[in-house]
């Protein structure tokens, strides 16, 4: 596993590493302040059009068509049109957007027109995670977009999230643009097989079902009631064979809810940040569902950032009520809560009450970030007493890449945990 | 007589393409590193002429985006060697007026008060100002023994990187695009270097 462990480990740390060398060939700094030289910035922005096409005709999400329209008339601000290049990229799918200046109808005009290279297939890893305790946790995503509509076949291993760990394949379809901009559609497809701990098959007696697969289906449509709140509902039809022949196949059908909201705050020497999220999944019978349940969850997070500074809160509660299926129940002790804790100490089935709240203070130097957390929760189940945890733990954050040793507060012994990965 | 005719035909040929072959080999002689002292300092020049501003630098330069470059000098006690005496790195940010059809270079510092600038360049001017001001104090070269001046130029062809990484995680199609292409692109990086020399072997300019 050791060696193993190290292949994987050693290109993604060196791929970190290596834009942070000086003189480095990937830096950011020296590209804002070549894009700040530009001597073209002294000009007047006349109009902007995307593959030749103005920007009022051509077909764009909202919010970057404004952008694009508040830059006319305006200098010729070059670090803006390379981020606009960069979300266009980004949010139309795009496998290369380039800007390309022309001579605008008198001197001292310009016009700008971003150049757009379609990709057929993008492949990539949204998630990486090696944890000392859970090892592994990946997914690697295939996707393709076709006008409005986007595609993605990925294959999964996830050992964090749940008290199993699962593995298998999922589809996704969306559609951006759902009868309008402000309705998105989109289904979901799920297989996993799952694989569970000694510890969780011994705590699971007659108590619990332990499935040794599941599949799901699950639709769902969202309405962007206002830029920063989002309403989505659906449903889920989730299928599950029993790791006991005799159970058969169980369903836990759910119709499913959530709430969404994100607001940001641009001062003159800070930026806050605020999200919140509410969500809620109930297993009806009325939709073929063996079982009967209710799991709500709230978080909320607040982010500041001064100079170098930033600091983060987020609070997250949840409760379920009925008899709810074992990959619904909530668990601590992941890459994002109680984190250093052995999940199967605190609770080898999950909970069905929990709470956390996690607190980080990070300094920022150039494009790394050194931090320090302070994570708190607990996780109980109804009738028992809830006992509080805590763990602390440092960490470097370079870009999408995380590096973090955690430490959970236990009477008498210390057990750092090592993690590293991106986006986790 | 037709025998003599293709002899003559074929030694005109031969003397022709060896002369053509002579002018090819001048018009494409490789760039030499020139070193020499001035002031406090060990400065370089390169001849023929270093153009370093072409191919795609160039096309994305006459769209009106920034092109940046990064160029390092070396004290080294051998060519290529890891272990150096002496470094200095320096960057440049390279633009292109639309209008004016004239080139600017930014000479980016540490600080803001270490930067310098210039504007209303041809591109060999350009070029040029990047190459002198690179330099090495002459403090920091090795006084009693052989040394190496190595220069290493590349272009920072920023909007390669961006992507790769972003808030989606590590893009597998963007990093294979990146490894694939350097190959159908124009040449991007440049090494030249000049020894054994001595301390005082080396003279001032002209």
């Amino acid at each position: 596993m050791a060696p193993a462990m190290s292949r994987l480990l050693i290109p993604l740390l060196a791929l970190a590493a290596c834009s942070s060398l000086p003189g480095s060939f990937a830096d950011e700094e020296l590209y804002r302040a070549a894009a700040e030289s530009n001597v073209n910035q002294r000009y007047t922005i006349e109009s902007i059009a995307v593959a030749g096409i103005q920007v009022d005709q051509a077909k764009l999400p909202n919010r970057l068509r404004q952008r694009m329209n508040a830059l006319v008339g305006k200098r010729c601000d070059m670090a803006a049109l390379e981020d606009l290049a960069g979300d266009l990229r980004r949010e139309l799918h795009l496998q290369q957007v380039s800007h390309h200046l022309l001579r605008g109808s008198e001197p001292g005009r310009v016009r700008v027109d971003f150049d757009v290279v379609r990709k057929p297939v993008d492949v990539s890893v949204p998630k990486l995670l090696y944890s000392s305790r859970q090892g592994f946790t990946g997914e690697v995503t295939a996707s393709t977009t076709l006008g409005q509509n986007g595609f993605t076949l990925g294959a999964i291993s996830n050992g964090d999230d749940l008290t199993e760990r699962f593995t298998g394949i999922l589809a996704r379809y969306e559609n951006t643009h759902f009868g309008s901009d402000r309705v998105h559609f989109g289904i979901g497809f799920e297989d996993y097989h799952e694989q569970w701990n000694d510890a969780t098959k011994a705590a699971a007696g007659t108590n619990f079902d332990l499935y040794r697969s599941r599949r799901n289906i699950a639709p769902e449509i969202t309405f962007v009631v206002a830029r920063p709140l989002t309403v989505s509902v659906g449903a889920s039809f989730e299928q599950m064979e029993s790791e006991s022949p005799a159970a058969g196949a169980r369903s836990a059908n759910a119709v499913t809810a959530e709430i969404r909201y994100g607001h940001k705050i641009e001062g003159e020497n800070e930026q806050q940040a605020v999200e919140g999220k509410y969500d809620i999944r109930a297993g009806v019978a009325g939709l073929g569902s063996d079982y009967s349940y209710a799991r709500h969850t709230f978080s909320v997070r607040y982010e500041v950032r001064a100079g170098r500074q930033s600091a983060a809160d987020e609070f997250a509660a949840g409760a379920i009520t009925g008899n709810a299926p074992m990959f619904e129940r909530f668990v601590l002790g992941t890459s994002s809560t109680l984190r250093g804790w052995d999940r199967y100490m605190i609770d080898p089935v999950g909970g069905d009450r929990m709470v956390h709240n996690s607190l980080t203070y990070g300094y920022q130097f150039g494009e790394r970030t050194a931090e320090i957390f302070y994570d708190s929760g607990a996780l109980w189940n109804l009738g028992q007493p809830a006992q509080l945890r805590h763990s602390v733990g440092v960490g470097y954050r370079q870009g999408v890449f995380v590096l973090t040793m955690a430490f959970p507060i236990v009477q008498g012994r210390v057990e750092p945990v090592f993690m590293a990965g991106m986006n986790y | 007589m037709s025998g003599r005719a293709s002899r003559t035909v074929l030694l005109a040929a031969l003397v022709a393409a060896v002369s053509a072959t002579c002018v090819f080999a001048v018009s494409v002689a490789q760039p030499q590193l020139k070193v020499f002292l001035e002031n406090d300092y060990l400065r370089i020049s390169v001849a023929p002429h270093l153009n370093f501003l072409s191919g795609r630098a160039l096309e994305r330069l006459k769209d009106g985006a920034s092109v940046a470059f990064v160029g390092q000098l070396t004290i080294a006690p051998a060519p290529n060697s890891v272990v150096t005496d002496a470094r200095s790195v320096a960057r440049f940010a390279f633009s292109y007026d639309i209008w004016e059809q004239k080139f600017a270079a930014v000479k980016i510092g540490e600080r803001p008060d270490l930067r310098r600038s210039i504007s209303h360049l041809s591109a060999e001017a350009t070029e040029n100002w990047c190459i002198e001001n690179l330099a090495i104090e002459r403090s920091l070269l090795p006084p009693d023994r052989a040394f190496y001046v190595q220069l290493d130029l590349r272009a920072d062809d920023s909007r390669d990187g961006r992507g790769v990484v972003g808030d989606s995680g590590l893009n597998i199609t963007q990093l294979i695009d990146i490894f694939r292409t350097p190959a159908k692109r124009d040449q991007k990086f440049w090494h030249l270097y000049n020894g054994p020399l001595r301390l005082s072997d080396l003279r001032k300019p002209g």
